[in-house]
């Protein structure tokens, strides 16, 4: 039981290790990204999309339901 | 050759003492590390091959550790796996560019560890615990199903209905914790990121900006807190230098 | 560089690795993203953007409708009609999910609580 414990510590700071360094940290752009991280940027112009509040005025509005 | 920027850090008065470490560290794939400066702030540099930059563990835990040992040294912020450029020239350009959004941040996260804490749960004993106290959602249901007639549609609403008032119970378990953690916080003058309900064990993911000094504090604070929800899981790490606080995107 | 970080892991629950590093498959795994988006099968790339997005609208309209419902605002005809329009909206995301071999957990993009988009 405790190889289980220390092994998962190491499993634990690798994982945030990796979550850091390939997902945070500062971001060039308009250069060279390795191909791997094209797939990022992609869903980092979604996320960033997604989360403007333009988009969700309009859901709020209520406007959702045509009840007539 | 093209360029794999690690870090960008604030020298002031002392260029040798960062060119010293940097001599006895290696980048990716072996390569040597130097600086390129411009005033007050240095890009952390090595040359890259382009087959040589592959995302894989090795290399990621490779770049990493440069930035820790570096972190130890400066105050500096990481830059993200695949930050590269093709030339000397054009760093610096960058770095002109944007000193004083670099300056700024710089400041922000001097002297400063970053740390991380994940809380989890066990969804299913979490939530019949939860609908256990709120007697009122049963009573609602009850009477959505006796007034109205039942169509195949008026089901599906239902079932949606049911499953909606679930996670809004979850919603709020989960706000009242963050609440409690933020006032238990409030004494360390921390910079919080806090994200909810990240899959269905992570409820709480959060990042936390503080002082070297006060980590011990932050330490005693979680256990404290653990102690009180006996039945969430919560796993702290760090220091870690501030990569989740460095939200610049550098043109 | 220190091997260990970690400074705090207590409580109950019983977590494998997989449990917390469910956001991080899609990382680690990113060969089969990748492949996804290749200039071969665009289509099938493209055809995941756009149905995660449907998807993401497709669950906040749900959601806000079920907020509607419980705040007991609407007509039982409304309902009925409601209910009608979101189960036919479902049926076909199931239908294109099918159609483009795409599991949810493809079509994951994880902002948190939906409730707190709104």
């Amino acid at each position: 039981m405790n190889n289980n414990v220390i092994d998962q510590s190491k499993d634990i700071t690798i994982l945030e290790l990796l979550d850091r360094v390939l997902n945070k940290g500062v971001i060039l752009t308009g250069d060279l990204v390795i191909s791997v991280a094209d797939i990022d940027l992609v869903y980092l112009g979604v996320k960033l999309m997604l989360s403007s509040v333009e988009t969700m005025e309009q859901l709020k509005s209520g406007k959702l339901i045509n009840t007539k | 050759m093209d360029k794999m920027i690690y870090s960008i850090l604030s020298v002031k008065k002392d260029p040798e003492k960062l060119d010293t470490l940097l001599r006895s560290l290696k980048g990716i794939a072996g390569a040597d590390l130097y600086a390129v400066s411009s005033d007050q702030i240095s890009a952390v540099v090595s040359d890259i091959n382009r087959p040589d930059l592959i995302a894989n563990n090795s290399n990621a835990i490779d770049y990493a550790g440069v930035i820790e040992t570096l972190a130890r040294k400066f105050t500096l912020l990481p830059m993200r796996f695949g930050s590269v450029m093709d030339s000397i020239g054009s760093i610096n350009n960058m770095l002109v560019k944007n000193y004083s959004e670099i300056q700024n941040n710089l400041q922000k996260v001097e002297n400063k560890y970053e740390f991380g804490l994940k809380v989890f749960c066990d969804p299913e004993k979490l939530m019949s615990e939860l609908s256990l106290e709120s007697e009122a959602t049963n009573e609602t249901l009850q009477t959505s199903y006796s007034e109205m007639k039942t169509s195949v549609y008026r089901e599906y609403v239902n079932e949606k209905l049911k499953e909606h008032k679930k996670e809004e119970i979850l919603l709020s378990y989960v706000d009242s914790v963050i609440a409690e953690l933020t006032e238990f916080l409030s004494q360390l003058n921390t910079l919080k990121k806090i994200k909810k309900m990240t899959s269905a064990k992570n409820i709480i993911d959060a990042v936390f900006l503080l002082k070297k000094e006060d980590k011990n504090e932050l330490i005693q604070a979680v256990e404290d807190f653990q102690s009180k929800y006996p039945r969430l899981n919560f796993i702290l790490t760090g220091p870690w230098p501030p990569y989740n606080f460095v939200d610049i995107t550098i043109k | 560089m220190s091997k260990n970080k970690i400074l705090c892991n207590t409580g109950t629950v019983d977590l494998s690795i997989k449990d917390i590093s469910d956001e991080f498959d899609q990382i680690i795994n990113k060969e089969e993203s990748r492949l996804k988006l290749s200039p071969d099968n665009a289509d099938s790339g493209l055809a995941k953007l756009v149905l995660t997005l449907v998807e993401l609208i497709r669950k906040l309209v749900e959601k806000q409708a079920m907020r509607r419902v419980d705040g007991g605002s609407l007509t039982d005809d409304e309902i009925e009609r409601l209910g009608e329009t979101l189960m036919k909206l479902e049926m076909k995301m199931e239908e294109l999910k099918k159609y483009f071999n795409l599991t949810d957990r493809d079509l994951n993009i994880n902002l948190g609580p939906l409730g707190d988009l709104m």
